[in-house]
């Protein structure tokens, strides 16, 4: 009889251990990609002019470009600009009939934005540096989403919604308030649209975790993220679909780290990640690279999770991923978002990538939120790199080369010119406006037209 | 041995590229900046010349040098101290704006005090940013002295930018570098 016992039990145990040790594997597709900006207010809320005024920015979002008095204000910084100058261009003459479909307002301040630097040859979005600061609305709350990625409690720090402290994301002190990144739930205008472009086929980011032990706990499981070449699939009601097939590709873009897992909430340890950049147009489709990252995974109750990646990132490619998609100054207008206050409010809260030589941070500590639904993640039949889409290598050469002479630019402080094909062509020399329909003049030529009318 | 000096020259030459690719604000003639300090981070900043240019030109180097300054220091940032006299209350000052935008620097509130002798006078006329009187009303070419100063203080840790009068001094730096020059 004890006999029997025991061996009943040696099976159970022996059954239980195998239950343990079984491999297993989750994967999810990030359906929704945001920077972990916490707005903390009310989006039906209103006082006078302010846009949603939440915890975080005491006077809503930011409102450059948007108001003719503000527009006088910044272009009052350019030296070479006269008081009479500045209040014309504030004020562009409706006089006559415009058919500009675009508005007077628009063509103007996006041309004089562009160029707004100690002299009127240098263009302003490629040498930043050369510009005033025109100032940036910050946050000033202290709750934000993050790491903790130094081990340090600092003054600046922020504590977590669940009351960590230390939380290392000064990207959202720098940029939580810019209009286009800011809102509740995830409303601002880039939020959506490069969340609308993800969903619509554009890029594909996949979370695979797995291990050996429990799921729920495993101290030595592993979370790999990366590029997808398979397009987001969808439901009926238009959701991003559960249970899909994707696969991950272990490209410049792929990172594999290892994990613990306590009560089904994944944690990786810290190091450096590569994985998709947020895009909204092909040229910008690119590696977003976290030094000292980090990826937690808090499973939710109905299959899906929340993930958060945070690290340290160059202040030189979240600068330019922003602003050369198109070109800074339509941009300004159109989300009215200033690049030069922007690159200032970078440069003062790096905290991370400390440069030896010029003894400055280039990196600042960041976060970023993913909504994950369950999906399976698998390996292509044959290694493969990331697709190279031919009919927008022109654009991405130009991109990539606007991105080049502003990183030049900054690093040597020597005003860099405007590259042949750059979107910041698209205005004349000086902040004229070059008339819709004559198609994209090449920056040399932009310049002889201009020295023509002079 | 040969290698060594091989290696040398190498080095030479690429340390002259790498400073040619580098804007550099050409040394002060003796005298022409002067810095005293005053205290716990403090310091008087003066710069002197005989050939007048312009304020802007020579305001912005005296701003330059402030942020060089506090480079030197080891400091992260600085601010400017306004050097007000008596009743010179005409032009307000700046007030703080907790909730306001942040700046890494604001030019327009870098106003130092001038002073100036002009057409053989002996004597030093001082004029005051704050005192509402337009800036020196004589013939710039009969300027034969002038002595711009500040004071600043030199401050580390994180900057109090909601302070309209906190300068972040590489900031600043990269923005002036290529336009400033010693006067003379």
């Amino acid at each position: 009889m004890i006999k029997r016992a025991l061996t009943v039990a040696c099976i159970g145990v022996v059954a239980a251990s195998c239950v343990h040790a079984a491999a297993w594997v989750k994967g999810y597709v990030v359906a929704f990609y945001d920077p972990a900006f916490r707005y903390g207010g009310r989006a039906d809320y209103s006082r006078g002019a302010e846009i949603e005024p939440g915890v975080d920015c005491p006077h809503g979002s930011t409102t450059h470009f948007a108001i003719p008095a503000q527009v006088a204000e910044s272009l009052s910084l350019v030296p070479w600009r006269t008081p009479k100058e500045v209040e014309a261009l504030a004020h562009p003459s409706a006089a006559g009939l415009n058919r500009d479909r675009d508005g007077v307002y628009y063509a103007t301040w996006r041309a004089a934005s562009a160029y707004r630097g100690y002299n009127r040859d240098i263009e302003t979005y490629i040498n930043p540096f050369a510009a005033e600061d025109p100032g940036q609305p910050e946050v000033t709350s202290r709750i934000g989403e993050g790491f903790n990625l130094d081990g340090k409690i600092k003054p600046e720090d922020f504590v977590s919604p669940d009351g960590e402290k230390g939380i290392d994301n000064q990207l959202y002190r720098a940029w939580g308030c810019d209009a286009p990144w800011r809102g509740a739930n995830g409303n601002g205008t880039l939020v959506l649209r490069s969340n609308d472009k993800m969903l619509e086929g554009l890029y594909t980011v996949v979370v695979r975790i797995s291990g050996n032990k429990d799921p729920m706990n495993d101290d030595d499981a592993t979370l790999e993220i990366g590029y997808s070449p398979d397009q987001i699939m969808k439901d009926a009601r238009g959701n991003v679909g559960v249970d899909y097939s994707y696969r991950i590709l272990k490209s410049g873009q792929y990172t594999k780290l290892k994990a613990r897992i306590k009560d089904g909430v994944v944690e990786t340890e810290q190091a450096d990640i590569h994985m998709p950049e947020i895009a909204w147009f092909a040229n910008q489709l690119r590696d977003a690279f976290f030094r000292q990252g980090k990826i937690r995974v808090v499973p939710n109750s109905d299959g899906t999770a929340a993930g958060l990646v945070g690290g340290y990132r160059d202040f030189r490619d979240l600068y330019t991923q922003n602003v050369f998609a198109q070109d800074g100054g339509q941009q300004g207008v159109r989300e009215h978002e200033d690049h030069v206050a922007l690159y200032y409010a970078l440069r003062r809260h790096a905290d991370g990538m400390l440069n030896a030589r010029t003894g400055r941070y280039d990196g600042i500590s960041s976060a970023y939120r993913m909504k994950l639904v369950p999906v399976f993640v698998v390996d292509p039949d044959k290694p493969m790199d990331i697709p190279v889409r031919d009919d927008t290598m022109r654009r991405t050469k130009a991109f990539d080369e606007t991105a080049a002479a502003m990183i030049r630019a900054v690093d040597t402080l020597i005003p860099q010119e405007v590259p042949p094909g750059s979107g910041e062509a698209a205005v004349g020399r000086g902040g004229v406006p070059i008339p819709r329909g004559r198609g994209r003049i090449p920056a040399n030529q932009a310049r002889n037209n201009d020295d023509k009318v002079k | 041995m040969k290698l060594c000096i091989v290696f040398g020259i190498l080095g030479c030459v690429a340390l002259a590229a790498g400073q040619a690719d580098s804007p550099m604000v050409p040394p002060a003639g003796p005298g022409v900046f002067t810095t005293k300090p005053l205290g716990q981070g403090t310091f008087r900043l003066v710069v002197t010349g005989h050939t007048f240019t312009s304020r802007s030109a020579i305001e912005k180097y005296l701003a330059y040098r402030a942020a060089q300054l506090t480079i030197e220091q080891g400091g992260q940032w600085f601010t400017f101290k306004e050097d007000r006299a008596k009743g010179e209350t005409a032009v307000p000052a700046p007030a703080r704006d907790p909730e306001g935008p942040r700046y890494s620097f604001r030019m327009k509130y870098f106003r130092p005090v001038w002073r100036y002798k002009a057409n053989g006078s002996p004597a030093w006329t001082r004029w005051s940013p704050f005192s509402g009187e337009p800036f020196i009303s004589v013939d710039p070419k009969s300027i034969t002295d002038f002595e711009v100063s500040a004071e600043i203080v030199v401050h580390k840790g994180p900057m109090d930018d909601a302070n309209p009068l906190a300068y972040e001094p590489w900031a600043l730096s990269d923005l002036l570098v290529n336009q400033v020059s010693p006067p003379k």
